[in-house]
């Protein structure tokens, strides 16, 4: 257990000081910051808007820099040879990539705990509603499940492909399952769909994680919408993304376990 | 004693879409001794850092075996007990050289401070604690890089071109540092092509050219053959090749004569000749075999290409670019 503590807590060390990272950080929280000024200029209800942005903010700047963190993650490491003074110590090739990957998670979470204080404060200020915070930080921590799926589908990629192929791998898995996963599972359910056209929705619902599950913004920013049964949802799809995290993991270190490095 | 690394017939193949598969290195029998230091030497490319990443279970062997402090390669237990300084080694540059070692040892579980208080300076790093590595010159680098394979204590030690593109003191401080290991029982496998370097330090030495081991042995044995030149005046030619030595050559040098004869030969009784003739010593001077002769001799020898000739030429001269 130490040397993954050790692992992650090092990724954490790096990410903190990466540029590229804290450049994307520093215009997310900038928008965050404007965002008000920005609402003006729109008729509809002012706090709908806001609350709209702001989340919207939050996850765009979390997806790409879950993104952009995961992918240079290991080849990095393979580059630079620190991994051989790693794994020439008593440590498997499993607890690095796991340590890999809760630095990334780790760092991750930072970052969009920051993030999250700076949209609640500008929220506070704007609006003078202190009681509306909580609702609206409850998006954030659905997005963090989200992005942790996130990174360790890039992680998972790493292990077999370039950096860049990478990128748009997950990058592209993760739009997908947020734009189309609730389409495929319409055609799976509606009973007009071909018997064909159904088995694959259902494939596809399977093969790729659901980010939209964790798209819960809509009754945040919408008053008159409401989840049904909140907390179970919120409870029922985090274990659907720690499990899958966990497959991803799984499959990752069986290739890195092979893997020449 | 026991052998720290024994391997046979080890091979690594690489796919190539020109050559087919390319063995870089190719049915491999090392033996290293506990307590030795062990000299890998060969030219760029001959296939020593691949043999080492093998031995580590870093990459994995296509055929054969091996054996590290008597475990089979790829056993965990064994990286309790060995360490590695990769060649151009980079370090997580953010980290101070203490927080370095901080790492490190937690990977083992060692969080003893004054261990690594001890280690640094060891190396002689212990003012340069709190600088960060970023900060570090490539000689500190290198020895911190020391310093942290020092961590566990280890039994075993792999350096890959340990003095690769450092200043003579550097080199000096390394090679130092390496002695003191061996003086602390540990066994310590170089690979290297800085050839002077070898030559002073190690007990053993493999040649490994193109993947195959073309020498290996105590270096002693290797470099055994060397000749001595005797010159002298007011003795005859014809006198001096009387005397009839196993492989000596003599000639006519302005002013007297000289004669080039293994250095087994029996020199008093030259000496004894030349005084009894009357005549007059002017010089004797040992030439001994060196490495650079040896590695040259045995890596040309395979060359079948001239350009590759050249390419070994430009190594043994040492200067890397
Ligand atoms: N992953 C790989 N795929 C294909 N060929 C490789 C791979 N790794 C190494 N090689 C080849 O294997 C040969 C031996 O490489 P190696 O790094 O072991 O040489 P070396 O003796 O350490 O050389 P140097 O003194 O330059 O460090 C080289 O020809 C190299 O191109
Ligand atoms: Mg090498």
């Amino acid at each position: 257990m130490r040397p993954i503590i050790s692992i992650a807590s090092t990724t954490l060390g790096e990410a903190i000081r990466r540029k590229v990272l804290l450049i994307i950080l520093l215009i997310g929280i900038l928008f965050l910051v404007i965002a008000p000024g920005l609402g003006v200029l729109s008729a509809r209800s002012e706090t709908t808007v806001l609350r709209g942005m702001l989340l919207g903010v939050i996850q765009l700047t979390s997806a790409v820099i879950a993104v952009v963190l995961t992918v240079y993650m290991i080849p990095n490491e393979i580059e630079r040879r620190t991994i051989y003074t790693i794994l020439s110590k008593p440590v498997q090739r499993w607890q690095f990539l796991v340590g890999k990957y809760l630095g990334a998670v780790l760092s991750l979470g930072l970052m969009m705990v920051l993030m999250t204080t700076v949209m609640a404060f500008t929220f506070y200020l704007q609006q003078r509603d202190f009681t509306a915070v909580p609702e609206l930080v409850k998006a954030p921590v659905m997005y963090f499940v989200q992005m942790s799926l996130l990174a360790a589908l890039a992680v998972f990629f790493s292990t077999f492909v370039a950096p860049l192929v990478n990128f748009f791998l997950s990058g592209g898995m993760y739009i997908l399952g947020s734009l189309f996963n609730p389409f495929f599972q319409t055609l799976d359910q509606s009973p007009t769909t071909p018997i064909g056209a159904k088995v694959a929705a259902k494939l596809v619902n399977v093969i790729l994680p659901n980010f939209a599950n964790y798209n819960v913004q809509n009754p945040i920013i919408n008053p008159g919408q409401s989840i049904a049964n909140e907390g179970a949802y919120y409870f029922q799809v985090s274990i659907y993304g720690l499990f899958y995290i966990g497959i991803l993991l799984v499959g990752g270190i069986l290739v890195f376990d092979r893997r020449e490095v | 004693m026991a052998a720290a690394i024994e391997t046979t017939k080890l091979t690594k193949g690489y796919k190539s879409r020109i050559h087919g598969t390319v063995n870089v290195v190719d049915k491999l029998d090392l033996h290293v001794e506990e307590g030795e230091i062990f000299g890998f030497l060969g030219p760029n490319g001959a296939g020593k850092t691949t043999t080492i990443k093998m031995l580590l279970g870093i990459i994995y062997p296509t055929s054969g075996e091996g054996y590290v402090l008597g475990k089979e390669i790829g056993d965990m237990d064994v990286h309790r007990l060995i360490s590695y300084v990769p060649e151009r080694p980079y370090y997580y540059e953010y980290m101070t050289g203490m927080e370095l070692l901080k790492f490190y040892g937690s990977l083992f579980g060692i969080t003893d401070v004054k261990k690594f208080e001890a280690l640094l300076e060891k190396v002689n790093l212990h003012r340069d604690a709190s600088k960060t590595i970023s900060q570090y010159s490539k000689g500190m680098q290198q020895r911190v890089g020391l310093a942290q394979s020092l961590l566990n204590d280890p039994k075993l030690l792999f350096l890959d071109e340990p003095t690769g593109g450092l200043d003579p003191i550097a080199h000096r401080e390394i090679r130092d540092l390496i002695l003191s290991f061996r003086d602390e029982g540990r066994t310590v496998f170089i690979s290297s092509h800085e050839l002077s370097e070898v030559e002073l330090i190690c007990d053993r030495v493999a040649i490994i050219n193109r993947g195959v081991i073309e020498r290996q042995g105590k270096l002693s044995d290797l470099l055994s053959g060397g000749r001595v030149e005797i010159s002298a005046e007011g003795v005859p030619t014809q006198f001096i090749s009387d005397m009839k030595i196993n492989d000596a050559n003599v000639r006519a040098i302005p002013g007297g004569v000289l004669l080039d004869m293994p250095e087994e030969a029996d020199i008093t009784a030259v000496i004894d000749a030349v005084r009894a003739q009357k005549g007059k010593l002017l010089s004797i001077v040992p030439r001994k075999k060196r490495l650079e002769d040896l590695f040259v001799e045995t890596v040309r020898d395979k060359s079948v290409a001239p350009a590759a000739a050249k390419k070994t030429l430009t190594v043994e001269s040492g200067d890397k670019p």
